[in-house]
């Protein structure tokens, strides 16, 4: 057979029955393959938003997102993404066609140096010299993928490997495993007495828990060792929704309660987290009475930009059981809940205009249960981080490392396809909508039922809100009042859509969304002053939160 | 202050690239590189020389990450002043 047949059987052999991507002269021959495969290949219209697209399907799934472009251009369209899925730790495999190899080297059409652009992008990558290469190439790109901390891997493909003939027999277990996790419980005993003697612990969890697989360990973990919880933007569903004592994400846009509580605590009790500077405000002043117990799968995160009193390597799944100790904090939790209380939200917003953190309540007691949400970047990404709440974090994907705008139309596309009996709704800035709307094309040519809900305020509405604040409010470029009709774009790919002005819309606008069976676009229109609250300003301690009141 | 690292990496087209990418990065300064590939071709030695004012284990658990790398040997920061 030909390279480029082998590189689907190889996918086939990975269980990969679903890619992204977009053909062109470099990688044709992978296309040829591909008309009589049985491996399912969705067209996008914009290399980014395909490779979105397997990120979205990889994140709601757990399984290895695959992409696919041609040289140069194509390949070139895919490092916005690549570096969304590397600051996430997405797991992607990404192939890109290359010129001949014997014209590489030579500014030939099309080419580009994609193994130099992928350096800083990719947890790897591969140039595949030969055909005889190719098999063994792919099944690596796959476990590195997958293994450790999940990343991009980018496989480029000269064309004459593609067209080169082979003699494959596939082995019969092909598929290289991930490479099993070292764990070291060598500090469990040091975790165990510092959580035993805390007087205020907390667990902050990030995105580790759930991507190791431990959600049911940290559910006992809590269970044991009662303790308030506070999450990342990534980790946000992986406390059980019935645990009293968890206080919402903290942070830049997190909850009063939960940083006021970890400003307060004396153990932080990190669990798959990387102390991003979005969580910790001015590092300095972060929990500055803490110790500190830091779990994770890199080594390379460990006394990274904290120090770690008692470090944990390795699978969470063994990890946790081995560090619970009981903790014994009833005035801790009582002061927490307190917090809690007193800090709760407030949706008692006065006129009839819409109030976008009301409106995504709503959506998020409407949508059935384990629906998935997609979110762009911006005021709206932080109101549905508020506001919502989920079950599960592969039911929130939102682009935290990155904050890369128009990430959520194709990643919901990635999403519905990854899980079809599962509502999934994109919900979206008017600015970042534009940034891939073209992917409205692949929604119609595919029929898939995706909810878009995009909330305008005419606005880039985060920029905005930083110029008023920081800049005397001189709003440069950041005005989107000339919009397009978002419901008559939906149209013209065949979306029916509605557009909604006033509160007393919301419910009967959902409703409809929600019993239309196809794709549909809900037009949400806010005010411009909206802004995003409470907010630690730069270079602040996470309790100098500025609300609302006093901004 | 100044560090040597002796790396023990496979060798692969990219590999001095990706060492080099990675030290720029994270903020250190390239102060020497001597490179020998193994007499089977399929690794090399390199020998990396770097100065910065963080922490040397802010490099060295990033460079550990690199697929290529295999050993990385961090030679006591004394050592490479003696031997500058
Ligand atoms: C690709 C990209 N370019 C620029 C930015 C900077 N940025 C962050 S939020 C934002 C505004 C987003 O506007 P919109 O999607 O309307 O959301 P809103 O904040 O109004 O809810 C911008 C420009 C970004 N995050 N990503
Ligand atoms: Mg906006």
């Amino acid at each position: 057979m030909k390279g480029a047949e082998l590189v689907l059987k190889v996918l086939q052999q990975h269980g990969v029955d679903t890619i992204f991507g977009y053909p062109g002269g470099a990688i044709m021959p992978i296309y040829d393959a591909l008309y009589q495969s049985s491996v399912k290949h969705y067209l996008c219209r914009h290399e980014q938003g395909g490779a979105f697209s397997a990120i979205g399907y990889a994140r709601a799934s757990g399984k290895v997102g695959v992409c696919m472009a041609t040289s140069g251009p194509g390949a070139t369209n895919l490092i916005t993404s690549l570096a969304d899925a590397m600051l996430d730790s997405v797991p992607v495999v990404a192939i890109t066609g290359q010129v001949s190899q014997a014209v590489m080297g030579s500014d030939a059409f099309q080419e580009i140096d994609v193994l130099g652009l992928s350096l800083a992008v990719t947890k790897h990558s591969f140039m595949v010299r030969s055909v005889e290469e190719l098999a063994a190439t792919l099944n690596e790109a796959f476990a590195i993928a997958q293994s450790g901390r999940p990343g991009p891997v980018l496989v480029d493909i000269p064309k004459d490997v593609q067209l080169a003939d082979i003699d494959y027999q596939p082995e019969a277990s092909t598929s290289v495993k991930p490479a099993p996790v070292a764990t070291s419980l060598a500090n469990a005993a040091k975790a165990r007495a510092l959580i035993a003697a805390a007087k205020k612990p907390i667990a902050y969890i990030g995105g580790g828990v759930h991507m190791a697989g431990a959600m049911g360990q940290l559910q006992q973990f809590l269970a044991a060792n009662p303790m308030p919880s506070v999450t990342t933007l990534k980790a946000m569903g992986s406390v059980a929704k019935d645990n009293a004592h968890y206080l919402g994400m903290l942070g830049m846009h997190g909850t009063q309660a939960a940083n006021l509580a970890v400003q307060q605590c004396d153990l932080l009790i990190c669990l798959g987290a990387r102390f991003d500077d979005r969580v910790t405000g001015n590092l300095q002043k972060f929990a500055p009475l803490a110790k500190v117990i830091h779990v994770d799968i890199d080594p390379a995160e460990i006394n990274k930009v904290r120090f770690a009193d008692a470090a944990l390597l390795g699978d969470m799944q063994q990890i946790l059981p081995a560090i619970s100790a009981g903790t014994d904090c009833a005035d801790w939790l009582s002061h927490c809940a307190q917090l809690k209380q007193q800090y709760g939200w407030r949706y008692d917003h006065p006129g009839e205009r819409i109030y976008a953190p009301l409106m995504l309540k709503q959506l998020s007691e409407r949508m059935p249960d384990n629906s998935i949400v997609c979110c762009d970047v911006g005021q709206h990404q932080m109101w549905v981080a508020q506001h919502m709440r989920f079950s599960h974090p592969r039911n929130h994907l939102s682009s935290g490392g990155l904050g890369t705008m128009g990430f959520g139309l194709p990643a919901a596309i990635g999403a519905k396809l990854a899980r079809p009996q599962d509502t999934v709704i994109a919900v979206s800035g008017d600015g970042s909508f534009m940034m891939n709307v073209q992917e409205l094309a692949t929604i119609k040519r595919f029929r898939l039922p995706v909810k878009i809900v995009i909330v305008d305020n005419q606005r880039l509405g985060m920029v905005k809100q930083w110029q008023q604040l920081f800049f005397n409010e001189r709003y440069s470029e950041t005005n989107l009042s000339d919009n397009p009709d978002f419901v008559a774009l939906a149209a013209a790919f065949a979306i029916p859509g509605h557009c909604i002005t006033r509160k007393d819309e919301v419910e009967s606008a959902l409703e409809a969304m929600f019993t239309w069976p196809g794709p549909y676009l809900l037009h949400v229109c806010i005010d411009d002053k909206d802004n995003v609250w409470p907010l630690v300003p730069p270079g602040a301690a996470n309790e100098e939160m500025i609300t609302e009141t006093k901004a | 202050m100044n560090h040597v690292l002796n790396i023990t990496a496979s060798n692969t087209p990219a590999v001095v690239e990706r060492l080099l990418q990675v030290t720029r990065y994270r903020g250190y300064q390239l102060t020497g590189l001597q490179m020998t590939p193994r007499a089977d071709s399929r690794s090399v030695a390199i020998k990396l020389s770097v100065s910065g004012d963080k922490p040397i284990h802010l490099l060295t658990s990033q460079l550990h990450k690199l697929y290529d790398v295999q050993q990385l040997e961090l030679v006591s920061a004394e050592l490479a002043v003696l031997s500058a």
